[in-house]
């Protein structure tokens, strides 16, 4: 690499909101789309299951968990500008964890096991971080994103050729999550606890993206050397950020492998790696509910294109992919909200300040 | 003596098929600036067209030779599409061949139906030197990169055309006010390294049979061969190649072949780690 780690090229969406102009002021009176979008989903995530079949509130059960999965990537890609290829890593490992713990010592109770596995996943993604984002040499975008893709290819060539992790069928039939002495099993039950989880982690990653670290976050991503001048250490920064996006990924693995009920080597390799990139390229980077709704479309399509048109739908993905990346960089989200609106304030809102200010 | 013979003619062949996949990556990197991550199915659609050529009942020499053709065409018109628009921002670049990547595999898995197809060596037999066997068509491989990897060298190193292109690398301001098509050169070159892919997946395919994932495993191999050998220069991309592929070939005669697939990834990405640079760390193309 000639010019490794100076010439870090931000996402596109950063290019695009740079060149809009709108300031804070003549958006003041605009509405805001974000906190109407973001009710609205709640709204119809909660009354979901009352309205739909048993057999989809299940899928849709599936479709949340993928949709925290999503959030991890977009907190690192979107965020941070860190091209994560092998996000799969962290969510199958602690899938396979977690699958360990029930298999060997019994462990189901969910006040064990989804601690353990977003545990895993931090630790998993820490380490990772340690050794492609910090030392002397700046890491390039290229390597992190080549880094991560053979942690993953790595972790599922391993799982596969290991007799001990049930090679290539993976672990099949774990024992049901448990709250106490209550069961927990597909179905309704399973699918409120799972949106409150990623309600719960979208407010806090909210909350962690408009405090000061994110303001950071933000400064790294548009333009890394600046903020490595402002004092900053841009390297450590972007290890936090990993390792929180990996614990998240974590949780969403370990609630995977048990609503599922197995857990097998594609939860680690490069096929779901890949497929979150796709969720949240498509719903649009850079805005937690653009990742939620990524997903929460390709995966809807999915359900009911795979059906029938079995063969072609992987083609048909690919192709709407590519004209997103090509003609919508921002995102499906793009077409509803405005730039200002995606970048938003930072620190102490504007009303604040004015009343603080004599 | 004799297994260390055959040892070292397994481990010069398999040199020579990485290298084979690694040229193309690499002279688009190189040359371009863009890590092709369609790179791998450009190898896969190269065996598949020799495939579907064996498949209607004509040679399959006569598939080899229409599969980098092909895949270059190909490959020229993604160009002119699609490839050209990311020009500006490399790492959207990956993911937008990311996706082109994903239906061409996709394509090819609907139309093999998932299946495993064989293609059978177009030289069989072997070469008998002594009390040692050789597969011959292993020998024609490695004798079709020699070619290739020289011919390669020879078209960017001392023709008029490879002239144009590095100037067109290294400055495509002054390239474009002294008349080159910048444009062209990008395409061509794109093309140019999408052949090779093709020509790469036509060769190996008798070896390693026709499958949908068989370009991922290539894509990853392929990446890290240009990554250690140092990006911008063609001697890296090569260096790179001969590195991985010798040690993707020989570990496995060492230990269990799931571990000696890993320990050449992970032993490259440390190595990565510690010298970005990568083995050479020159730019362009040495005379």
């Amino acid at each position: 690499m000639s010019s490794t780690g100076t010439d870090i090229q931000p996402p596109p969406h950063v290019i695009e909101a740079a060149r809009s102009p709108a300031t804070a002021s003549a958006f003041a009176g605009r509405m805001k789309v974000l906190p109407i979008l973001e009710v609205a989903l709640l709204i119809a995530a909660s009354i979901a299951p009352l309205v739909l079949r048993d057999y989809i509130t299940v899928y849709a059960t599936r479709v949340l968990i993928l949709c925290l999965f999503a959030l991890s990537f977009d907190l690192v890609w979107g965020y941070a500008g860190i091209l994560s290829l092998g996000q799969s890593l962290f969510f199958g490992m602690a899938g396979y964890g977690v699958a360990l713990l029930s298999r060997d010592f019994g462990v189901g109770s969910i006040f064990a096991v989804l601690p353990a596995g977003t545990l895993i996943g931090f630790v998993a993604a820490l380490l990772l971080a340690g050794f492609l984002l910090l030392g002397r040499h700046p890491s390039s975008v290229v390597f992190v994103s080549l880094g991560t893709m053979t942690g993953a290819y790595t972790a599922d060539r391993l799982a596969r050729g290991s007799h001990y992790l049930g090679g290539q069928n993976g672990i099949p039939s774990i024992q049901p999550m448990t709250i106490g002495s209550y069961q927990l099993s597909e179905g309704p039950g399973f699918y409120y606890l799972v949106l409150a989880t990623l309600v719960l982690i979208y407010l806090l990653s909210r909350f962690l993206l408009r405090s000061q670290f994110g303001l950071a976050l933000a400064g790294l991503r548009e333009n890394e050397q600046r903020i490595a001048f402002f004092g900053y250490k841009v390297q450590h920064l972007k290890a936090i950020i990993f390792a929180i996006s990996g614990a998240i990924a974590g949780t969403a693995g370990s609630l995977y492998a048990f609503h599922e009920g197995f857990v097998w080597t594609n939860m680690l390799g490069v096929v779901m790696s890949t497929q979150v990139v796709l969720y949240v390229l498509f719903g649009g980077s850079g805005t937690l509910i653009g990742a939620v709704i990524g997903t929460a479309i390709v995966e809807g399509l999915s359900f009911w294109l795979s059906d029938n048109y079995r063969d072609i739908w992987p083609i048909i993905l690919g192709v709407l992919l590519l004209l997103v990346i090509l003609f919508r960089p921002l995102g499906l989200i793009s077409l509803v909200l405005g730039e200002r609106e995606r970048v938003g304030n930072f620190g102490p809102s504007l009303k604040e300040k004015r009343n603080a200010a004599p | 003596m004799d297994t260390l013979l055959i040892a070292a003619f397994e481990i010069l062949s398999f040199g020579a098929i990485v290298v084979l996949v690694v040229l193309g990556l690499g002279i688009i990197a190189s040359m371009m600036g863009i890590f092709n991550f369609a790179q791998g199915e450009f190898v896969l659609l190269g065996a598949y067209v020799t495939y579907l050529v064996h498949s209607v009942g004509l040679p399959v020499p006569l598939g080899m030779l229409a599969a980098p053709v092909a895949v270059g065409t190909l490959g020229f018109v993604l160009e002119k599409l699609v490839v050209r628009r990311f020009y500006a921002a490399p790492i959207v670049a990956m993911l937008g061949t990311y996706a082109l990547g994903l239906i061409i595999r996709e394509a090819v898995r609907g139309l093999t139906g998932g299946l495993y197809l064989s293609v059978p060596e177009p030289i069989s037999g072997s070469i008998t030197i002594g009390s040692l066997h050789f597969a011959s068509w292993r020998g024609v491989i490695v004798v079709i990169t020699l070619l290739v990897m020289a011919a390669s060298h020879a078209l960017l190193a001392y023709t008029s055309f490879g002239l144009r292109v590095r100037a067109s690398l290294e400055n495509p301001q002054l390239a474009r006010a002294s008349g080159i098509s910048t444009g062209m050169i990008y395409s061509v070159t794109f093309a140019f390294g999408a052949a090779l892919a093709g020509l790469a997946g036509a060769l190996i395919v008798p070896v390693f049979s026709l499958f949908a994932d068989l370009g991922i495993r290539f894509l990853i191999q392929g990446f890290v061969a240009v990554m250690v050998g140092g990006v911008g220069s063609f001697a890296g991309s090569v260096a790179g190649a001969n590195v991985i592929g010798t040690f993707s070939a020989w570990l496995p005669w060492l230990m269990s072949p799931v571990i000696a697939d890993v320990l050449v990834f992970v032993l490259a990405i440390i190595f990565i780690k510690f010298r970005p640079q990568g083995l050479v760390s020159g730019r362009g193309v040495n005379r």
